[in-house]
């Protein structure tokens, strides 16, 4: 029921704070992918919108002196998609942000509401894991940041306490200057993932993996890393057994649901497989961009 | 012949639609985009249980709503009971509920958000009572009965009704229990196919105007204006006579807007609010209240000789036709009708059973039973013919029907194109396939063919045409374009007949007030039943016009022939008069324009009892049979059990492609929607509630899951003589085969065969690893 | 429905529609889609399912597609707002309108102007797609009809058209015919 609905665009954060604060009913408006088709289906019904399309900064991708970038809660997918500026690891965000849905939803979406509805099956969530980003949110209490893998708490639940909003999305610099890949399995195109693995790898001269982070997504209430499975990968070539201890250390951790885009066991024995997917197709872009950087590259780019 | 040849003016030419023009400029007013002066707006609140009764309403919360003006239940309307076949269904559900989202009460309002918001507040006071929600427990012994009162209601024949089967059906000829002792090879399995939604992209929506003289004016998402003009009569006990029912446009159908939707509780609306009432269903009550396909069990089995040659075929199949019996005879009547296919094969026996469950309304859609006994009919041919180790498309060209050939039923067949369908697949197939990239590392390709066949008939329509005075043409019929084309097609159609250009032929939009009947938009049926008519009827006025013509010229009829553009003309000579000349005499001396009219009902071949013995059919004669032919190669994720389709033929014996863009376009839809159904799409229930009904759980295909390249391939080979220039119907045969063909490529590719669609990843992995499936069709807890 | 709107909770909205300025007031929650349907009596854009995920309902909003259905219409302030209406000059179909209907990609019609507003923005920003670009372009555009095939053929066509369009205006100074394809 619309009619009662208010709504306003404000041009601080200070001013969406106290409008939050004031009203616990009220819902920060971002892109409105999701709020407002829950809005149209009847599921909520907010007594008050707040529009952040004004506050300045938070729709931009901005690097930081350290190297790292800051993506605003506002940018939207498709901007991220496009954007050249990230390096190494950075890119899984870009790659990630290139899948999500269809095109108008790319123009319409935000990485900061998509982070804070916190749909495991989503693409940035599990992104964001995989590139150790850093949540950056501003409350009644202050500014806080707090890293991916604690953000995400639970299934459509986040840590951001009542009146809290995200403001940006700080991904840290890659010294390893690793290759990505985001892998997707969908039933459908533009549907949310069965099962997704975000992977980024470098690579030795002589073909040991060098760096190595891997998060998987659709398998769990939130997404989902082992970094001692990881660590247990560095220092040698990349080999199927190594891969599938990889998937096994991450199919031990997972916990799928039934749904529509498949059963609990059909994403246990997805998992692993996708998750090799993303980590060979990582190297092989790692492999692939030495070789262009170099005219040689690592010996061994593939698995072993 | 003329000077000029015989050149065709209109048929066979891709016409641009007419109607293509308004809608790609966002003009085009389908009903959700009419309002009207004073309009209120309707909501329905929907039954939230599977089974019960209904014990009381509780309408005082819904009634203080502000704004509300109106508030319905059954208790409101009269009382009685109707169905095409089995009178058990009322407009609101009356003393008890049988699925979720049927219709329970309905409530008019200043605002749609008054509406929706009384309509949750109908209290609705219920008794649950066990539902039955799948084939199993609505067979099992002592199930709960889905109509308790079944035995009390009026119905065409008794159909052998039993428990909550309510109608079961057989076809036998030859002697199918000595046959199995000829066969070398017998083939036997299960199939099992899904409920699939029409997802036509327009929700159903109706606008309904009362006039001060009783009389209400409907506009709505309808696949027919005439049988709706007849329905919300026998609901409603209004004469018809106060019933106008105009076409708007209309986004899609696909059989799903063949029967009423919300159109008789608009109308019922209207009547006690006195004002006119808009109702438009949101996308979920759009899945939830109204019509899928039917899911299908079939178990079916099939023997042949060494060489290949079918004799003897036997099935049964069970139809889930959900709560209410609608349209289900006749869907499982011609589920049976099929499942022999377009093959010579002397002894069959086919039963077919309809049992109710307490889900929504299983009903017509693309295909109309055909789809599932093509599924288990060509996927057994494709067993058979690895068995024997035969090429697929020769065991099918070995048996395949020819002209002369009958019908399952007995039905003469005398056009007929099959074989030239499965040569046209073959050699297009043998030229592109090689040349298709390889498939990804990983994937495993194969490629599937089936055959294929329809019916294109069924039921009456009529054309009236008359010569206006500035000589061009004036055509109406009652037929209701939903999309497929009739509206250029038709006109096409008579142009011809008078050799003009399409242009000069004026077409009527379909309005109950004045156009000539037509029963509905379905069944394959207009091109070739409503083709006919509009020619006949231009036939007759064209001899007419001849009559005027001789008079004019001072010679016999048979000296004139017409030329094109509008002019008749003595043959050989360059003595002519225009149609505008002959429309000015003819308003002179008969005081009104040349006209003509025809009806027709199909008046061919009919069933032979001499050849098989059919009980409980529900159909009496149908139409001509169409033919054809698809094949795929589609790459299947040994790893994932993805399968992508990578190319598409569709070979189709249409007769004549009046106009070849437009049949293209239907067997293009008709192949991805086929692909949506034996890969992707199936409604799914939980514990008696839809588990998928948004287009976020039911995926439907878009462009990139749908194939880049589907070629439709038409042949032309064996025009139809009692249809319009020799054409018969397209638009259902494209959808019968694909899931077939899909699945005898899967077998080809990885060297197992699913046997139930959809074929999602997951149960193609399932099979590929040999395990049993999880993924369930319907959950109970 | 704007009778009832509780007026507090009005918003006042100045927004450009189809070129024309208008100055309105929606509700807080209200969509782009029902400001253009029930506001404006601009019925183009289709509530095919109100999720965002049929593609029926497709407008640009400062040139860019987006779904009218999930666009809270206050969020349209001072933007330009271009419907499938809007792109017809008088009785004239636009370049893609008119390739679409050429082409017999439409049939029930009911996914057509969303699919026509994907392709025009498409079509200024990438003047040449391939058949793959088109088809990323129109993902997310459900059409129950054609089995898109008709539809892409269509897109490239009305590209090809556009480029001879092009190419013969500049050989004659032709502005106007140059103009067809750029964003207004």
């Amino acid at each position: 029921m619309d009619h009662a609905m208010r709504f306003a665009e404000p041009d601080s954060i200070e001013e969406v704070l106290s409008l939050l604060a004031a009203d616990p009913e009220a819902r920060c408006l971002a892109g409105g992918a999701t709020l407002v088709a829950m809005m149209n289906a009847g599921l909520t019904a907010p007594s008050l919108l707040v529009s952040l399309r004004k506050l300045p900064g938070l729709a931009s991708i901005d690097p930081q002196a350290d190297g790292a970038v800051r993506v605003g809660a506002m940018a939207r997918h498709a901007t991220v998609a496009a954007h050249d500026g990230f390096a190494g690891a950075q890119a899984i965000l870009a790659a990630a942000a290139r899948r999500i849905g269809h095109p108008a939803i790319r123009t319409m979406g935000t990485i900061g509401g998509s982070i804070s509805h916190a749909d495991p099956s989503a693409d940035y969530p599990t992104a964001i894991t995989a590139a150790d980003a850093v949540v950056e949110i501003a409350g009644p209490e202050g500014a806080r940041a707090v890293p991916a893998d604690e953000f995400f708490v639970d299934w459509l639940e986040t840590a951001l306490a009542p009146g809290e909003i995200v403001t940006g999305v700080v991904v840290p610099p890659d010294a390893t200057d690793a290759a990505v890949h985001y892998e997707k399995f969908t039933r459908a195109d533009g549907d949310f993932a069965t099962v997704a693995a975000a992977a980024c790898v470098a690579l030795a001269e002589d073909g040991a993996v060098a760096a190595l982070r891997v998060a998987a997504g659709g398998v769990a209430p939130t997404p989902i890393r082992r970094r001692e499975a990881e660590a247990a990968l560095i220092g040698r070539p990349l080999t199927e057994d190594g891969l599938a201890a990889l998937g096994a250390a991450l199919a031990d951790l997972s916990d799928p649901i039934d749904d529509m885009r498949g059963s609990a066991d059909y994403r246990r024995r997805l998992l692993p497989r996708i998750v090799g997917r993303a980590v060979r197709r990582a190297a092989a872009a790692f492999t692939a961009r030495s070789g262009a950087r170099s005219g040689t590259g690592p010996q061994a780019g593939g698995v072993a | 012949m003329s000077a000029d040849g015989d050149a065709p003016t209109s048929v066979g030419l891709s016409s641009p639609r007419i109607d293509g023009a308004e809608k790609a400029g966002g003009k085009a007013k389908y009903a959700d985009d009419l309002s009207a002066p004073d309009m209120l707006y309707g909501a329905i609140a929907t039954s939230p249980i599977p089974a019960g009764r209904i014990l009381g309403y509780d309408l005082s919360e819904a009634r203080a709503v502000p704004g509300v003006v109106a508030v319905l239940t059954a208790e409101d309307l009269p009382q009685r009971r109707v169905g095409s076949f089995v009178k058990d269904e009322t407009t609101l559900a009356r003393g008890r509920v049988r699925y979720v989202g049927e219709p329970v009460a309905a409530v008019a309002a200043e605002t749609r958000e008054a509406a929706e918001l009384a309509a949750q507040l109908v209290l609705v006071d219920y008794e649950e009572t066990p539902a039955v929600c799948s084939l199993d427990e609505a067979l099992a012994a002592d199930a709960p009965r889905v109509h308790p009162e079944q035995a009390d209601y009026a119905r065409q024949g008794d159909a052998a009704a039993e428990g909550n089967v309510f109608w079961s059906a057989e076809i036998v000829e030859g002697d199918p229990d000595a046959a199995w002792a000829e066969c070398d090879v017998v083939v036997e399995e299960v199939y099992e196919t899904p409920a699939q939604y029409h997802a036509y992209m327009e929700p159903c929506s109706a606008l309904v105007e009362p006039d001060l003289g009783g009389r209400f004016t409907v506009r709505s998402a309808a696949q027919s204006i005439f049988y709706l003009q007849g329905r919300i009569s026998e609901e409603l006990d209004l004469p018809m006579a106060r019933i106008r029912c105009v076409a708007p446009r209309i986004g899609g159908g696909f059989g799903g807007k063949n029967g009423v939707n919300v159109q008789p509780i608009a109308v019922a609306l209207a009547r006690v609010a006195e004002r006119p009432v808009k109702i438009t269903l949101s996308r979920s009550q759009d899945i939830e209240m109204l019509r899928s396909r039917h899911p299908a069990r079939i178990r079916m089995k099939t023997g042949a000789k060494a060489d290949g040659t079918l004799v003897a075929r036997e099935a049964e199949l069970w139809f889930d036709a959900g709560a209410y019996v609608d349209e289900s005879p006749a869907v499982m009547s011609f589920g049976l009708l099929c499942s022999r296919g377009p093959y010579r094969c002397p002894n069959v026996r086919v039963r077919g059973h309809a049992v109710y469950t307490n889900k929504l309304k299983a009903g017509s859609f693309r295909g109309f039973g055909n789809p599932q006994a093509t599924f288990a009919s060509e996927s057994q041919l494709d067993a058979l013919a690895r068995r024997l180790g035969l090429d697929g498309l020769a065991l099918r060209r070995r048996n395949a029907m020819a002209p002369g050939d009958h019908w399952l039923g007995g039905q003469r067949v005398d056009a007929c194109a099959m074989r030239e369908c499965l040569d046209a697949l073959e050699a297009r197939m043998a030229a592109e396939v090689p040349a298709l990239p390889p498939p990804e590392e990983g994937w495993a390709r194969g490629v599937g063919v089936s055959g294929l066949s329809h019916i294109s008939g069924l039921m009456g329509t009529s054309a009236a045409v008359n010569l206006r005075s500035d000589g061009t043409v004036a055509l109406s019929t009652g037929v209701v374009d939903i999309g497929q084309g009739s509206d250029t097609v038709l006109p096409q159609i008579c142009a011809e007949a008078l050799r003009l250009p399409p242009e000069a032929v004026a077409y009527a939009a379909q309005d109950t007030d004045s156009s000539p009947y037509n029963w509905k938009t379905a069944a394959s049926r207009i091109t070739y039943t409503a083709g006919r008519a509009v020619m006949q009827a231009t036939v007759e006025m064209r001899q007419r016009i001849l009559e005027h013509a001789a008079e004019l010229l001072e010679c016999g009829v048979g000296d004139l022939e017409l030329a094109p553009g509008g002019a008749v003309r003595i043959a050989g000579s360059d003595r002519s008069v225009s149609f505008r000349e002959v429309a000015a005499r003819a308003f002179n001396r008969i005081g009104g324009p040349i006209m003509g009219q025809h009806a027709f009902a199909f008046d061919g071949p009919r069933f032979d009892p001499k050849r098989a013995a059919m009980s409980n059919f529900a159909f009496d004669n149908l139409g001509v049979y169409v033919f054809g032919a698809v094949g795929l190669v589609a790459d299947v994720d040994r790893e994932t059990g993805k399968i992508v389709v990578q190319k598409v033929w569709s070979a189709h014996d249409i007769g004549r492609a009046v106009n070849p863009q437009s049949a293209e376009g239907q067997v293009q839809g008709a192949v991805v929607q086929g692909l949506g159904y034996a890969l992707l799409e199936e409604l799914i229930w939980e514990d008696g509630r839809l588990a998928n009904p948004s287009f976020m759980d039911y995926k439907i295909p878009d462009g990139l899951d749908a194939p880049a390249a589907i070629t439709p391939i038409l042949v032309e080979d064996a025009p139809e003589e009692t249809g319009p220039f020799g054409a018969k119907g397209v638009g259902e045969a494209g959808i019968v085969g694909v899931a077939p063909a899909l699945a005898n490529a899967v077998a080809d590719a990885v060297g197992v065969r699913l046997t139930r669609i959809p074929m999602t990843s997951e149960r193609v992995l399932d099979a590929i690893e040999g395990r049993a499936s999880e993924a369930p069709a319907s959950r109970t807890a | 429905m704007t009778a009832e709107l509780d007026e507090d909770a009005l918003v006042p909205l100045r927004v450009t529609v189809n070129g024309r300025a208008q100055a309105l007031a929606c509700g807080g929650g209200e969509t782009l889609l029902t400001l253009l349907r029930e506001r404006l009596g601009l019925t183009g854009a289709k509530r095919g399912c109100n999720q965002g995920l049929c593609g029926a309902c497709t407008v640009l909003l400062d040139g860019q597609p987006v779904r009218a259905c999930l666009t809270v219409a206050a969020t349209c302030a001072d933007r330009r707002v271009e419907t499938a209406e809007g792109l017809l000059r008088g009785a004239r179909l636009s370049p893609v309108q008119q390739a679409l209907v050429d082409g017999g990609a439409v049939q029930c019609g009911f996914c057509t102007p969303g699919m026509t507003m994907a392709l025009t923005a498409l079509l200024r920003a990438e003047p040449r797609p391939d058949a793959a670009r088109v088809r990323e372009a129109l993902s997310g555009h459900l059409c129950r009809c054609t089995g898109y095939v008709k539809i892409v053929e269509a897109a490239l066509a009305a590209a090809e058209a556009q480029a001879q369009k092009g190419a013969d205006g500049a050989a004659a100074g032709d502005a106007d015919a140059r103009a067809e394809g750029a964003a207004p």
